[in-house]
Formats: structure tokens, sequence, C-alpha cells
């Protein structure tokens, strides 16, 4: 035997003596890795904090003579990379939507006949004004990558009676310098994907009679599907999730529409797509612990769980079966309103983005499981059926209610004045909000949808790197649903 | 010689409770080095007082709890690491019957079976057979919330024979059975006992253990103290002597202590219950007809005679240590 061979060998035989969950790990290390160094070819070819250059002008008011001044040298080229936040046909100065020789102070520029065609983009803060009519070419949330120049230029405008004259800097581009930034995004993105269901593969493949354990699971969920789904309790809390899934979609999508100074705005589809995922958390957890109260602890009780755990499955295939069962009983009258609330909300509204919508299903119904294993991991453990309840009733207070006092109880104890106008917007806030709503997944699931609304791990979504918001989503379920096994699994030991 | 089926050796089990940091805080051993051999076909009675640990045992035997230690051995295999292969093998009727209260019998039947390798159509005509042998045909498209224990008991009995296992195990099979229940069970467990199926069963009924099993265990303070043949245990109780209690209106002290000085009488206990004298003499099942021949022949008046046998009620007592 050869070198290559003994070391062929070796590795083969290190790679079977890897256990069931290994390969899936590792693939789920990959994943970051990958996001990570996607990250990086970002920040090291363009500026993906474009609202920070943004943030860091001066304004100067020095009399009738104010300046608006960047750090940057006029002459100066930026490649940013950011999404954009509004809509480019919105943005296109025509005749009928400006005042001429009025001070704008969100763009930082005093209005002209100039503009008329040309378009002020809004690129992940930082405002680009391009010399073109980009209402045709591109669209809300893109990505995009924009290479912009710092120029200067002089203006005047009456300032209640006052003619002020302006000595502005600020950034153009040209229709020529911009490019979606989709194309490296979905390479990343696919590949990520592949290692990440190659990984799941692989450990399935480990997973001894996999398909006889599959069969016993899914015969199983058939079972609980059916018991549940036709149990009052269900029928009622379905009804009420669906009517105000519809309700809550079609108020989104109404609101779109709504006066932009209005504090209920909503922006654009898919920042209402997300403000849903809350409506669709806050009503269908409850549905998800209410299920999963009466598992295991009742039939405990009712001494059913004798007989099963005497038949030839094992017992993380109880658990597993059960959580897939009662997922679906919730995710099939979940997945309806779901696509109904959708429905009312583009019939009122815009379109969200494609994937976004079907992020805004998968990661629901990925929601949903984790919630059943999570109450399954009470209904295993606790005491009594009271125990049962309060406790499930407890988390659902606790992630779809009192979550964000709890993050302003926290960033008040890290010295952010939360009573200040405008706090929300502070980016320390932003940070330890989003840091924090990893810990929870209604938010996890928010975030995860917005994210994929833009098909890319490469963003940051206020202030949270993409491929955490994917490390969150994968680890929530995996965690509970394995944590339920191993206290099922415990009870053999008596 | 009987093939051993099922061999216990020297299992250990231990209930503990933790602390929310998972220190032991208390534990209790239910098993304390149990031994135990069941013979194919056999029906193997396992005896014992509340506690002792018959329970733990038939959950060690299922697969329900794992042993600390020993080993459990079917047909030659140990069970641990094989549990599943091993619970194809076994059927199990609980002692609290848990059935699911919305499922009709032909539902249940076609939910549990749907845990073996059976198809459809094979899980209906086996249930089929095993529902008519039960006599719960009748009532095979009645929702089970509406049996009678004794329906459940039944139910749950088809259920664990849906498989057509090698070893029956069952946990107090009869309480909660009215007599009837009992008389049936009995019946169809000799059936399925003769046609090879081994039986093992927990019972606190003793009667029952002795009309049914062949072979019995007693354990205690979770140990085998006892395994018998019910056989071996009929001929030691021939072997021993019985007590016979008689009723008579006098017995004269004279009449009590010439009795004393025969050989044939290893005691004699006398009490007055207001109404007659009781007398309670042990001697061989033999000597009856000699001692009544006696009496009368002293002109005592004898008003009723009770033998009262030895019975496994005795062993058991003696045995665990009770009264």
């Amino acid at each position: 035997m050869g070198l290559k061979d003994k070391y062929i060998q070796k590795s083969k035989d290190s790679w079977n003596k890897k256990k069931t969950w290994h390969p899936l790990i590792m693939s789920i290390v990959l994943v970051i890795s990958l996001a990570i160094i996607h990250k990086a070819y970002w920040v090291s070819t363009t500026e993906t904090n474009p609202d920070e250059i943004w943030g860091n002008k001066q304004i100067t008011k020095n009399g009738n003579n104010w300046t608006i001044d960047f750090e940057e040298e006029v002459g100066d080229s930026i490649t940013f990379k950011g999404i954009l936040r509004t809509a480019p046909k919105f943005e296109v100065y025509r005749n009928d939507t400006f005042v001429p020789g009025k001070y704008s102070e969100g763009e930082a520029l005093v209005y002209s006949e100039d503009l008329y065609g040309k378009t002020m983009l809004n690129v992940s803060g930082i405002r680009i004004l391009v010399n073109d009519d980009l209402s045709k070419q591109f669209f809300v949330s893109e990505i995009i990558t924009i290479k912009a120049t710092l120029v200067s230029n002089v203006s005047t405008f009456d300032n209640n009676g006052e003619i002020i004259t302006l000595v502005r800097e600020g950034w153009v581009a040209e229709a020529e310098d911009i490019n979606l930034s989709s194309s490296k995004d979905n390479y990343f993105f696919t590949a990520e994907l592949l290692i990440f269901f190659t990984g799941l593969y692989l450990s399935l493949k480990r997973v001894t009679n996999l398909r006889e354990q599959t069969g016993l699971v899914w015969h199983l969920a058939k079972f609980e599907l059916r018991q549940g789904i036709k149990s009052p309790r269900m029928i009622v809390l379905g009804v009420i999730f669906t009517l105000f899934i519809i309700g809550m979609g079609w108020l989104l999508g109404d609101l779109q529409n709504g006066d932009p100074e209005s504090a209920f705005f909503v922006q654009n589809a898919n920042g209402a797509l997300q403000q849903l995922c809350f409506f669709v958390f806050f009503v269908v957890s409850l549905a998800a612990i209410g299920v999963s109260v009466d598992s295991f602890h009742k039939e405990r009780q009712a001494n059913t769980l004798n007989i099963l755990l005497a038949k030839p499955i094992n017992r993380e295939t109880i658990v597993i079966g059960k959580a897939v069962g009662l997922s679906l009983v919730v995710g099939i009258p979940a997945l309806v309103a779901q696509i109904l609330g959708l429905m009312f909300m583009i019939n009122a509204g815009d379109f969200p983005s494609f994937s976004g919508i079907i992020a805004f299903i998968v990661c629901g119904q990925i929601m949903i499981f984790t919630l059943v294993c999570f109450q399954l991991c009470f209904a295993i453990a606790a005491r009594s059926g009271t125990d049962v309840v309060m406790y499930g009733l407890g988390m659902w207070l606790l992630f779809a209610v009192v979550w964000n006092l709890l993050i302003y109880a926290i960033s008040f104890a890290l010295g952010i004045d939360v009573t200040a106008d405008d706090f929300e917007n502070d980016p320390k806030f932003q940070s330890i909000a989003s840091h924090m709503g990893m810990l929870n997944p209604g938010y996890v699931y928010q975030f995860a949808v917005g994210l994929l609304t833009h098909r890319t791990l490469a963003i940051d979504l206020e202030g949270i790197p993409g491929w955490l918001i994917l490390l969150a989503l994968v680890l929530w379920p995996i965690t509970c649903l394995k944590t339920a096994t191993k206290l099922f699994k415990r009870e053999v030991r008596g | 010689m009987t093939q051993n089926l099922l061999k216990i050796k020297n299992v250990k089990k231990a209930y503990r409770k933790h602390n929310l940091i998972g220190k032991e805080i208390s534990k209790f051993s239910a098993l304390n080095g149990l031994n135990l051999n069941v013979g194919r076909g056999q029906i193997y009675g396992f005896l014992g007082p509340n506690g002792a640990g018959k329970t733990t045992t038939i959950k060690c035997i299922i697969g329900i709890l794992e042993a600390d230690s020993g080993d459990i051995i079917i047909d030659g295999k140990n069970i641990k690491g094989n549990g599943l292969y091993f619970k194809n093998k076994i059927g199990f009727l609980p002692e609290q019957v848990g059935l699911y209260g919305r499922l009709t019998a032909k539902e249940s039947l076609q939910f549990y079976g749907g845990f073996y390798n059976l198809s459809d159509d094979l899980i209906e005509k086996r249930g089929k057979a095993l529902l008519a042998k039960l006599g719960l045909e009748k009532d095979s498209n009645r929702r089970v919330s509406e049996y009678s224990l004794g329906m459940k008991k039944r139910l749950a009995l088809c259920i664990a024979l849906l498989n057509e296992p090698e070893i029956l195990v069952m946990d107090e099979p009869t309480s909660g059975l009215d007599p009837r229940g009992v008389k049936a069970l009995r019946i169809v467990l000799k059936d399925l006992n003769k046609n090879g199926l081994t039986i093992i069963l927990s019972s606190h009924v003793l009667t029952e253990v002795q009309e049914i099993c062949s072979h019995v265990g007693i354990i205690n303070n979770g140990k085998l103290i006892r395994e018998e043949s019910i056989d071996g245990i009929r001929k030691e109780i021939e072997k021993k002597s019985i007590r016979l209690l008689l009723k008579v209106k006098e017995f004269p002290e004279k009449i009590s202590n010439e009795l004393a000085k025969k050989k044939k009488i290893k005691s004699i206990k006398q009490k007055n219950n207001g109404k007659h004298e009781e007398i309670t003499l042990e001697l061989k099942e033999e000597n009856i007809p000699w001692i009544t021949d006696f009496l009368v022949s002293k002109g005592i008046q004898i008003f009723s005679i009770e033998p009262q046998k030895n019975s496994l009620e005795e062993i058991f007592l003696k045995e665990t240590g009770g009264d």
C-alpha cells in the first residue's frame, strides 16, 4: 500500500469515526466561515457602512453662509455597497414633485430645475444624486454597489426671508456606476445553501435505520396531526389567528399608501412583510404553546406513554414525531393564514420581494417548530399540568409581549437614555435590541425574513451580521429539539 | 429441560432525584442484583409485596427503563443496544391501561400496529382475529373512551399481541377486573400459552398466579428470594401439614391433653367464639378421618369441620417475611 493510499485510508477511517451530527456541525461552521469571507470581501472592496459617511457630514451655519462638509476631499470617489431603502421611482425629481429654491434638510441640498430627471438614491442611509432617471432600472430593497464622487457646488435659498448661501458638498454618480451586487451574493448564497444541505444529507445518512425511523416519525406525526387539528382548542385558535393575520396583512398593506409623515406609515412592502412576521409570531406562538401543552405530561398522566414506549420506536423518534405532528397542527392553518394575510397585504399595498415571501412562509414554519419544541421541553420536564401551562404562558409573555421592555431596561442599564426623542434610531440601542433579538425566536423570524428579502447573508441588519441571523435561525430549532429529546431520554434512567 | 428465553443477571436499578444543578439528592434502590430465569413456553408469575421491584423489573425488560448494571438476556442476546430489535419480540400489557379515547378499537390497532413492519392489510387481518378472540368484535367501531375497564384491558391485550410476540409481559393484568373478566383473561392466557407464547406476569392476586402460572418467582427488596415451578410448590404444600378448624359444642381439657400427647397431632389451639369452641388442629391430611372418629368416640358434638390447606399465600408470606 502506497503512502497516498494509506493517507486516503486514514482519512476515510477518521471520517467514518465521526459522530452522526458532525457533518452537519462542520457544514454550519463552513457556512458561517463563508458568510464571514463574503462579508470580508465586500468590506475590503466597498464601503459597506454608507450611513456612517452620511452621518459624519458637518453642517456649519455662519450667519447667511451655510456649509456642508464631509471628511473626504472633493473629488474623492468611494464605491458604496448598500440597500436601496426607498423606491427610485419615487425619488426622481420631476417638475410637479418639488419646489425649486427650497432647502431640503433630509437630502442636504437646495432644489433647482437642474435636478429634473435626476434621481436621489437612499443607499443604506447615504443620499447620492444620480444623473439619470432610475425609475425603471432599480427597485426598493435591491442591494447595489455604486461608485460616487464627492462634488462641491454653491446655491442660494430663501430661509424665512433671509437669503442663505449654501456651499454644499454632496455625492454624485452616473447610472453606469451602479451595479447589482446580487450576482456575487447569489454565488455565495448558493454555495452556503449547498454546503448546509450536503452536511445535513451526510449526517442523515449516518442515522441508523433512517428510512425506518423517518417512517415512524411520519406515522406518529400523522397521528398527532389528526388528533390535534380536529381538537376544539385548535379550531378556535386557528380561526382567531387567521382573522388576526388577515386583518394585520390588510392594515400593513393599506398603511403603505398612508401619509409618509404619519407615525404608522409603512415605507415599503418588504418592511410591511417584516412587521407582519411579528404579528404572525404574536398569535401563532400562542397556538403552538396551546397544542403542545397536552403532550407528554398529559400522556404520562393518562398512561398512554407506557404502551407507546414498549413499541419498537426510539425515544428521540417519539419526540421528533410529536414535534413534527404538533408543528403541522399549527403550521397548516398558519400557512393558510400567512397566504391569506399576504394576499390582503399585497392587495392593499405593494408586492414584496419573492425571496421575502418564501422566507416569510418557510421561516414562519421553522419558528412554529421551534416554539413547539420549546414547549415540549416544559411538557416533558414539568411535574404538573399547571406547571406546563404556566411555563408556556410565561414563555409567550416574555417573547411576544414584554421583550421590548426587557430591551429598554437593559439599554437603560447600559447607559442609553430611553426617554429621549428618537432614541430608537440610536445605533447603540439598535445594536443591543438586535443582539438581544437573537435570543427570541420571534425576532429571529423577523430578522431572517428581513435578511432573506435581500437574498444575501453579507449585509448587516440593524447592527446584526447576516451570518449570525442564519446561525440563530438554524440553532434555535436544533437546540430546542435536542433539549427536548435529551430530557425525554433522561427518563430512561428513572 | 426448558430452554431459557429470558435471563436476568444481577440487575441493579436505582431511582435518583437531582436538584437544579444536577446533584443527586436522594436515591432509592429498586433492584439490588436481581437474577431471574424464564423458560420458553412458561407462564411465569412474578410475586412480591408492594415496592419489591416488580414493575421496575418489567419496565427494564420492555425497555422503558435502563438497568444501572447487570444483563437482561433474551434468547441468548443482551438487550443493551438492541432495544428496538427486542421490542419486536415483546408484547406489553401495563397495569394502568392508557389508550387514546378518541380512537376506535380498529383505529387503535392500526395506530399501534404502524410501529411494526406490518402492512395495513396484515394489521387489519390480525386485529380482526384478536378482537374476535377477546370478544371485542362487536365494539370494534366504538370509541375507546366508551369502553369499560375490562374492555380496555382486552383491547390493550390485542395491541400487545398484534406483533405476534414471543414474550407477553403483563403488569398486574387482573387489577380492576371483575371476576368474570378475570376468568375470561385466564382462559385467553392459557390458550395463548398453549400456542407457544411465553408469559410473564406480576400479580398481587396469589390465587390467580396459582391458577394460571407454571412457574413462580418471589422477589423482595429488589432481589429474587425464591424461584420454583407451581408443581414443586404443590408438592411442598402436600408434604406439609394442614390445619383443621373444628367448631364443637364443648371441648373438655382432658380430651385436649389426650390429643396433645398423640403423635399424629402436631399442634392444638383452642378458643371460644361465644357460641362454639373453635379448635385448630395441625395434622396431616390423611389423618382427618382418624381425628373425626376419635372425637365422635369421645362424645364431642361437632358442628363443622373446615380443613385449611397451606397455600402459595403462606409460602409467599413466609418468604417475604409477612405474618
